[in-house]
């Protein structure tokens, strides 16, 4: 039997939300960037531990602060996917307070802090990024090149089951 | 200059002078005044302005009878030239347009028999209704009217995620459509929030998404044709019956058993 899983994606707007969902439902990447309206779903099953998981995403238009989502967008999450665009920093400042905002209004959820945009700096910037952010990053991902993508969403899957 | 000549007007000249100013002064200075008007702006404007706007006025007043034919050719001959073009901009929305224009004068028909049925007795028809349980108006227009259940979801209400469904035809993925379908409801509620109301109905074209809400899950049954206000309210006493009878048992639980909610659901609204 398929065990179905819902999971956000959100984050600050213009971080790679969609980028990363298109790359991990897909496989595709587009340069256009194209602003997120409301919600999109999709759905990827993943076959983890011999066992077969049907990850239902929601890729939520970006918003500055998580208390600005819709919060019935998050109820009944197993796992949120939490955005940052380790290039601009202005998408990692209220990190703390998202976290904290996203860990209480999903007590027992899985909450993934996710470094995208690994493509646009070198070794040294991230980790200088990583210095800067007050909170530990989970896994630093590129949608365009697709690194990290499929094994963020996998590593999710593993704890969920 | 010739020989003989001088610079000195001759007294005739003089007097020949005179005599003009004498006659053209009034005219001449009547030149004056027009070259004035003309080549002064607001002067002009102050004389010509009143005849414009009496002719608008005119033109407003008779415009259709002074150039109704040169326009008439002229829409028609520009037409002619681009009919393709126009039927191509057009066509969409015009079947569109029609469909939903049918649906909805099949709707107000429906209840308009219904309303005069009422009013009328026939014994056989009253019969038949009688031993099948079905309405007379119902009977009356059942080959001509057609609305067909085309698909049911079961869908946990707060997460979107689907506990059952069936469908007579193959549409995109059940799974996507549960968690859009919760993403729009739920949207839709935050945004108009009154009183903690739900989305009760999504109208596409000729094609309806019904839902009924209860505490922890939702129904959401796509119909397409037309429904009457008393096949709608059938429909809900219908769900009604479905969640106290089958959904107790499962009480809105995403498990194995919503293969066979699935098949329960089919019999109860594809099949019948």
């Amino acid at each position: 039997m398929t065990i179905s899983k819902k999971v956000i994606l959100t984050g600050s707007f213009g971080v790679g939300k969609t980028s990363l969902f298109n790359q991990f439902i897909h496989q595709k990447f587009s340069d256009k960037y194209l602003t997120t309206i409301g919600v999109k779903v999709n759905k990827k099953s993943l076959k983890v531990n011999d066992e077969e998981i049907s990850l239902l995403v929601w890729d939520i238009a970006g918003e500055v602060t998580q208390d600005k989502v819709p919060t019935s967008y998050f109820l009944g999450a197993s796992g949120v996917v939490y955005v940052i665009d380790l290039s601009r920093p202005l998408t990692f400042e209220g990190i703390k307070t998202d976290i904290e905002y996203l860990k209480k209004l999903l007590p027992g959820g899985i909450v993934k802090v996710v470094g995208n945009k690994k493509d646009l700096l070198t070794e040294d910037e991230i980790e200088e990024a990583r210095a800067q952010i007050k909170l530990p990053i989970d896994i630093v991902t590129s949608a365009k090149t697709g690194e990290n993508v499929t094994a963020l969403f996998t590593n999710l899957a593993e704890e969920l089951l | 200059m010739f020989m003989g000549q001088t610079n000195y007007k001759s007294e005739d000249d003089f007097a020949l002078e005179r005599l003009q100013d004498i006659l053209l002064r009034e005219d001449r200075s009547e030149l004056d005044e027009l070259r004035s008007i003309l080549y002064e702006k607001e002067k002009l404007s102050k004389k010509v302005s009143p005849i414009i706007r009496e002719h608008l006025e005119f033109l407003k007043e008779n415009f259709s009878s002074e150039y109704e034919s040169i326009i008439n050719e002229l829409i028609d001959k520009k037409l002619k030239q681009s009919e393709q073009e126009l039927l191509d901009a057009i066509y969409p929305s015009l079947g569109k347009m029609i469909s939903k224009y049918v649906t909805l004068q099949m709707s107000t028909l429906k209840e308009s028999i219904e309303n005069s049925v009422k009013s009328k007795f026939s014994f056989g028809r009253s019969m038949k209704s009688f031993f099948t349980g079905v309405k007379e108006s119902e009977l009356i227009i059942k080959d001509a009217v057609v609305s067909t259940i085309e698909e049911v979801y079961v869908i946990q209400r707060d997460s979107g995620l689907l506990i059952a469904n069936a469908s007579n035809k193959n549409s995109m993925d059940q799974d996507v459509v549960a968690g859009m379908l919760t993403a729009i409801k739920s949207f839709v509620e935050d945004a108009f929030n009154k009183d903690s109301q739900d989305l009760e109905m999504i109208e596409y074209g000729s094609y309806k998404i019904i839902i009924q809400s209860y505490y922890s899950f939702y129904i959401a049954i796509a119909v397409s044709g037309a429904v009457s206000a008393s096949e709608r309210g059938g429909l809900a006493i219908r769900l009604d019956a479905f969640a106290d009878t089958q959904m107790k048992q499962f009480k809105g639980k995403i498990d194995s058993s919503g293969e066979e909610l699935s098949i329960l659901l089919g019999e109860a609204f594809i099949d019948s």
